[in-house]
């Protein structure tokens, strides 16, 4: 099976591989990398007429989008791990590169990445699985219902462990025909390493990034966890005992319970999407050492930490090449611009869901730094009205924050989060942004290392 | 408050929008010399000239410290103001200012006003068609002319005072990119975006102009606004 069909298209890995891959090529991202410029007006056009229609009409047609992506189960052990480790490296042009980071999904270490002239190479991909006939409500059913694909997949794939992710809190409308498989390499692959070979500049650095956020599972197998919720609003408590909030959630999408019944939970994993599954690193290591080359580690324990570290950086670099430093973009799950930030001197402040948690987040960064003249905000918009989620009218005030212009950027108010144009929007509202600035050379590794290690959170030190 | 008219147009257009704002505030609105019901001569007039017959007014009437809101065209008038007669004027108000100097042709703002239009309400075309009438094809024109003529971004960096930018999130004739670099000029100029509006914000959307107003007097001239408060609310509608 190709590595491509079996990847989603509308996963953070994906997302920021696509963007920063397109960055170092020397490009922006419409409509997500996934149709050339030309189409991003008509595309914008169509998707703003899907916005009129009912609510449960979208949602379908939300839920239909994901589903055409996923794989069907009896293909899933066709599925080759080599494959996707190339399709991964096959993203980034052919050239030398000063630094390459392998690990946890991030897009605050995306924009560090672009500010390095860095590649990225993630430890975790999601393939989507369809299944039918089970509700998003009861993950039981879900586990009954894929657990012979999820072993078929790792019996061809000894170097994978799959984490099986059942989220009916954010992700209920994609759940409901297919499930999400999140595969973590726990050896580098041939195709990393040949990268890596090839591609690391002589004296160049290769980075370990791991994200320590770990999450209750369910252990299957050896190599097969099943994770029930994921970081967002909700606790791992709500997702497991239930509470006011999971039960006002369950009756506004008319579920027949009012709470969940997973299966117990026997330990803790890295987080599905975030968290590193640490035998990489091992392998990671043995590589290093037996090639000489130059290892370090980047270490942090929740995606969002590093999101205000990476604004500073910018920040000060911005500062030292004397160009204005009051224009903040802040970004949401895969929407991410690495090279319009720069193009328009913006200081990129990465959230990883729209919900309060983040936005709470992004206010205490605000109280801690200068002012800034612009704020302009991105959200992805991702369907449901989950727990916790801040609406746009609380996205707004914390744009209003701004000095001159504080605005959302390619947000319909009316419809978020079923905004199905906006991820077409977005890019076209931040290419229309006035004043420009010419590309910078890449900034020294050393100095960014200093500048992140310098934070508390975050660890940033050779790995040997 | 003091609003100032667009091209070819006069006070009719803000008379929504007074009937709002004129509850909380001592507000005004004028014909400039040539449209609605004023005189003027038969040339028409340019722009510097426009702008100093308001300030003249505003001496003639003793509005010191007014804060000027201008309409499209209006915004032009009111920064040539602001820029040359500075202790007059408290603070602006630019609502939909013109012209985006990316599209400074007649054809390009054509096209782009004809994109607007279903974005406008359409009880205002008669009331325009009568301000043409009033003002004559000679006025209009010239107005037109003079409002692309007239570089507004060379002179927004010299406006001090602090200014408030309204755009409609629908107007085609000020894109959001115009918008944020009008206020990016301004030294003390900040932004904000009214939904469901075309150009014409205080025809379409008064109270929500009215609101971002008051918001913006309460900001900016706090001790100025108190001392309203404490004398009698009238509403006064000078042509």
């Amino acid at each position: 099976m190709r590595a491509s069909k079996a990847v989603a298209s509308f996963d953070s890995a994906t997302g920021m591989l696509r963007a920063l891959s397109r960055f170092l090529a020397g490009r922006d991202v419409p409509a997500l990398g996934q149709v050339p410029a030309a189409f991003e007006l008509p595309l914008s056009g169509l998707l703003g007429g899907l916005n009129r229609l009912p609510v449960a009409v979208q949602e379908r047609a939300y839920a239909a989008s994901g589903w055409a992506e996923a794989i069907p189960q009896r293909r899933v052990g066709e599925v080759r791990s080599e494959a996707l480790a190339a399709w991964v490296t096959g993203h980034y042009p052919r050239r030398r590169y000063p630094v390459i980071f392998i690990g946890s999904s991030n897009g605050a270490l995306i924009h560090l990445a672009a500010a390095l002239d860095a590649a990225w190479l993630p430890q975790t991909l999601l393939l989507p699985v369809r299944r039918r006939g089970v509700a998003p409500d009861d993950p039981v059913g879900d586990l009954a219902a894929v657990e012979g694909a999820g072993r078929a997949l790792l019996a061809a794939n000894p170097d994978l462990v799959l984490h099986h992710m059942h989220d009916p809190n954010q992700d209920r409308l994609m759940i409901a025909g297919m499930t999400y498989f999140r595969v973590k390499w726990r050896r580098l692959p041939e195709a990393y390493r040949r990268f890596i070979h090839d591609h690391l500049a002589p004296g160049g650095l290769v980075v370990g990034v791991d994200c320590t956020l770990r999450w209750p599972t369910t252990r299957i197998d050896d190599r097969y966890v099943f994770q029930f919720g994921a970081l967002g609003d909700a606790t791992p408590d709500e997702y497991r005992q239930g509470g006011p909030r999971v039960a006002d959630l369950l009756a506004r999408y008319g579920a027949p319970v009012r709470r969940w019944h997973p299966p117990a939970a026997d330990g803790e994993s890295p987080e599905a999407e975030w968290g590193l599954e640490p035998a990489l690193l091992d392998d990671i290591r043995a590589f290093a050492g037996q090639h000489r080359i130059d290892l370090d580690l980047l270490r942090f324990d929740t995606p969002q930490r590093l999101s205000p570290a990476v604004a500073d950086l910018y920040r000060s670099w911005y500062a030292d090449r004397g160009l204005p430093t009051g224009r903040l973009l802040v970004e949401s799950f895969l929407l991410l611009e690495p090279w319009w930030a720069l193009r328009t001197g913006s200081v990129p402040y990465w959230t990883v869901f729209g919900t309060e948690t983040f936005r709470a987040g992004l206010e205490t960064y605000l109280n801690a730094t200068d002012p800034y003249d612009e704020i302009r905000i991105l959200l992805f918009n991702h369907g449901t009205d989950s727990i916790g989620l801040a609406g746009a009218q609380d996205w707004r005030r914390t744009a209003a924050r701004a000095r001159k212009i504080g605005v959302l950027t390619g947000v319909d108010g009316a419809v978020y989060p079923r905004d199905f144009a906006g991820f077409v929007r977005s890019h076209r509202e931040l290419s229309q942004i006035r004043t420009r600035y010419p590309m910078p050379l890449p900034l020294n590794a050393a100095s960014a290392a200093a500048a992140l290690a310098a934070r508390g959170g975050i660890g940033w030190h050779s790995a040997k | 408050m003091v609003c100032v008219h667009g091209a070819g147009v006069s006070s009719r257009e803000f008379q929504p929008f007074l009937e709002v704002l004129g509850r909380r505030h001592d507000a005004w609105t004028v014909d400039l010399p040539g449209f609605g019901p004023s005189g003027g001569p038969r040339r028409p007039l340019g722009m510097r000239a426009l702008a100093d017959a308001l300030a003249e007014w505003l001496t003639a009437v003793g509005l010191d410290q007014a804060v000027l809101l201008g309409g499209s065209f209006g915004c032009q008038v009111a920064v040539d103001a602001a820029v040359r007669h500075p202790h007059r004027i408290a603070g602006l108000v630019l609502v939909g200012p013109t012209v985006d100097p990316a599209a400074r042709s007649f054809i390009r703002q054509l096209l782009r006003w004809m994109r607007n239009a279903p974005h406008e309400r359409a009880s205002m075309a008669p009331l325009n068609l009568a301000d043409y009438r009033d003002a004559g094809a000679r006025r209009v024109v010239g107005a037109f002319t003079e409002s692309l003529r007239d570089r507004i971004e060379d002179k927004l960096p010299h406006v001090l005072l602090p200014t408030l930018v309204v755009r409609g999130a629908q107007d085609r004739l000020v894109p959001q990119g115009w918008a944020e670099e009008v206020t990016r000029l301004l030294p003390a100029g900040r932004l904000a975006v009214v939904e469901g509006s075309g150009h014409m914000v205080p025809y379409r959307q008064p109270h929500a102009l009215a609101g971002l107003v008051t918001e913006f007097l309460a900001d900016e001239f706090a001790a100025a606004g108190d001392e309203d408060e404490a004398g009698p609310q009238e509403q006064r509608s000078a042509r």
